[in-house]
């Protein structure tokens, strides 16, 4: 599963890390690029069983519309 | 009052925290969070001092979960801060909105292994929805408002703003309401028509379908509206831990609390329907046992406010995304302008009779059944009086059998079962309202996690009531050991329990023990009659289990009602 992600707090990417470890996930790769001072894009392929990485997905949204919402 | 001449950090806090209606907070100073504290010196907005962080965050979410205001905590760097983390995840596991404001070491030395310092952001970051540190003065106003937003929801929660010293020492602009208006909580989705008229047909071609309430209604203020719901279609309906004081006061088709230890006709009726609308619910594994068996005959509708919930644990048929509010009040709407709506009376009186209220255990006769304690307590409750609960038997005990007349009205700590909730939660409780009831039912384990806060409850005169439940045992774990360890009592005896009504005495509170059912009326009535606080030690039998039991990651097939035979009398 790859997803393309808008993180307006790059340390976001701890708690990405966090959650796809505890969902039993891992990742092939990950590249993230800063856009400007508070808007980040980062591409990250992960790993795991199918069902898993739904549940990874729906909560990475949770957690990036709670990012999105904080910045607002 | 912030001098217009220029504020600071600190000060530029208190008048964010004023503007968005906190008039009180909950917390124990430090040295990185003491420029927080000067300012707080003479301000309007109050200072509980409580005798530990944790204690301080659970308080301001007794607070939250009883007024549905944003609790706030704080706490200085270091260990006061990562004393709080328990009340945060608490909070977040239970959707109670909460900010914590923890003091942080000076900038430059941040990453040093200063004294006191803790990279509480990090650490806090899986028990919050956002955990930020504040480096420059200049963001302190836009992180402090987004704080109040994202705590407040739409689906409520925990935050954790970090300042360093320096930071709550910096000279800013004062404070200009102007400048960054007071938050409300960020708009709600309202679920699709699509989706509620596909909910309208399920509803119609049913024959057997339930509803089971979360905390989810507390949250969206629509206890109403889902009694409402209830009553037009005449259908049973159960609660989570959290959604307990939904159901209509006397409405005899409530079936009582589902899950690990809910009614047998809750758990046998969900497993019976053929429609569970599950209404502001999380499927948590203490409601579902396994997944893959429950309710299995059943078609899944699920209202959440939430989108990562759907699916998470039960796969809905129909998702209905948004505010509950809204969701049942249109769901009640398109009821009401159908030309006959189904009654589901006659299966809701089948559901009501798929069991018994929980039993009591079986207890020797010249002992005190803790069953016996809280159900002769629950007689006295008033409508307006809240019960907070520690964690373990009691808990299930109570939540079994108290019929709470709103969801604000019962606190306890569901999702997380954090030990050490109970008092402190009953404390922030009676900060908001006064002038109600309001009683702690705890155990003998988790208030020694707590009784320092007697001195709280003695220093600000708080009438809390405590009813301890005393069978010196961890009794949950106990009971676990007995039925599903072979007996091995490891680590669960507390035989040694310290004289508590000495304590509360020591603490200026008025305290009485009791020991047979003989003494338990009147010392009920002497209880609940205290002008001020008063504590009753009940010494309850040891052994005394909760029933029914699903166990862990079984199914309703498994309940267990009560000890085999064969084990009816158990060793201490």
């Amino acid at each position: 599963m790859t997803l393309a992600l808008i993180l307006h707090d790059w340390r976001m990417l701890e708690r990405i890390v966090g959650l796809t470890h505890r969902l039993g996930c891992s990742y092939k790769s990950v590249e993230v690029h800063a856009r400007d001072d508070h808007l980040y894009h980062a591409t990250i392929e992960f790993a795991g069983p199918p069902e898993q990485l739904r549940r990874l997905d729906t909560q990475l949204n949770r957690l990036l519309e709670d990012d999105k919402e904080m910045a607002r | 009052m912030s001098d217009p001449a220029g504020s600071t950090g600190a000060q530029l806090i208190l008048d964010i925290l004023a503007d968005e209606g906190v008039d009180i907070v909950f917390g124990y100073p430090g040295g990185a969070v003491m420029p927080l504290y000067d300012k707080l010196y003479g301000h309007s907005i109050r200072h509980i001092l409580t005798r530990h962080e944790q204690a301080a965050s659970f308080a301001a979410g007794g607070y939250a979960r009883s007024t549905g205001r944003v609790g706030v905590c704080f706490a200085t760097s270091g260990p006061g801060a990562t004393n709080l983390i328990t009340g945060l995840l608490d909070a977040q596991m239970d959707s109670v909105p909460l900010i914590a404001i923890t003091g942080q070491v000076r900038t430059p030395l941040m990453g040093t292994d200063a004294f006191q310092e803790a990279d509480v952001t990090s650490i806090a970051g899986p028990a919050t929805k956002r955990a930020i540190c504040v480096r420059d003065v200049a963001a302190l106003e836009q992180t402090l408002r987004a704080a109040f937003r994202l705590a407040r929801g739409p689906r409520p929660g925990a935050v954790l703003v970090d300042v360093p010293q320096d930071v709550l020492k910096a000279v800013c602009p004062p404070f200009d309401p102007a400048r960054s208006p007071r938050t409300t909580a960020a708009a709600s989705t309202r679920a699709d028509a699509e989706a509620l008229d596909a909910t309208i047909e399920l509803i119609l071609r049913a024959q057997r379908p339930i509803a089971i309430v979360g905390g989810g209604a507390r949250i969206a203020g629509a206890t109403h509206l889902f009694r409402e719901f209830c009553a037009m279609l005449e259908i049973p309906h159960t609660a989570t831990i959290n959604g307990l004081g939904c159901a209509a006061p006397g409405d005899p088709r409530f079936l009582g609390m589902v899950g690990m230890h809910g009614w047998k006709a809750a758990n046998l009726a969900v497993n019976e329907s053929d429609l569970v609308l599950a209404l502001g619910m999380r499927f948590d594994d203490r409601v579902t046992g396994k997944p893959d068996r429950f309710a299995r005959g059943a078609t899944i509708v699920h209202a959440d406010v939430d989108a990562s919930e759907f699916g998470k644990v039960i796969a809905p048929a129909v998702a209905l995304r948004g505010d509950l509010r809204y969701t049942l009040a249109q769901l009640v709407q398109r009821l009401a302008e159908l030309p006959s709506r189904p009654s589901f009376a006659a299966w809701a009186d089948h559901a009501k009779s798929l069991g018994p209220p929980p039993p009591p255990d079986r207890t020797p006769d010249d002992t005190l059944s803790a069953t016996e304690v809280l159900d002769r307590f629950f007689a006295h409750v008033s409508d307006d009086a809240i019960v907070s609960t520690d964690v373990g038997q009691h808990q299930m005990w109570a939540a079994q059998r108290h019929r709470a007349t709103h969801p604000r009205n019962f606190l306890t700590s569901a999702g997380l079962g954090a030990m050490g909730f109970g008092l402190p939660a009953a404390i922030g409780a009676q900060f908001a309202f006064p002038n109600r009831p309001v009683t702690a039912i705890v155990g003998d384990g988790g208030f020694q996690m707590s009784f320092a806060e007697l001195a709280t409850i003695a220093r600000y005169e708080l009438p809390v009531k405590i009813l301890l439940i005393d069978n010196r045992r961890l009794g949950m774990v106990r009971q676990w050991q007995e039925l599903f360890y072979e007996r091995r009592y490891s680590a669960t005896d507390l035989s040694d329990n310290p004289d508590f009504v000495a304590i509360a005495r020591a603490y200026g509170i008025h305290g009485e023990s009791i020991e047979d059912a003989g003494s338990l009326e009147s010392a009920l009535q002497r209880l609940l009659a205290e002008d001020g606080s008063a504590l009753l030690h009940c010494a309850c039998y040891p052994d005394e289990n909760v029933w029914p039991l699903i166990p862990a990651g079984t199914s309703v097939a498994e309940m267990l009602e009560e000890r085999p035979i064969d084990d009816a009398v158990v060793p201490a």
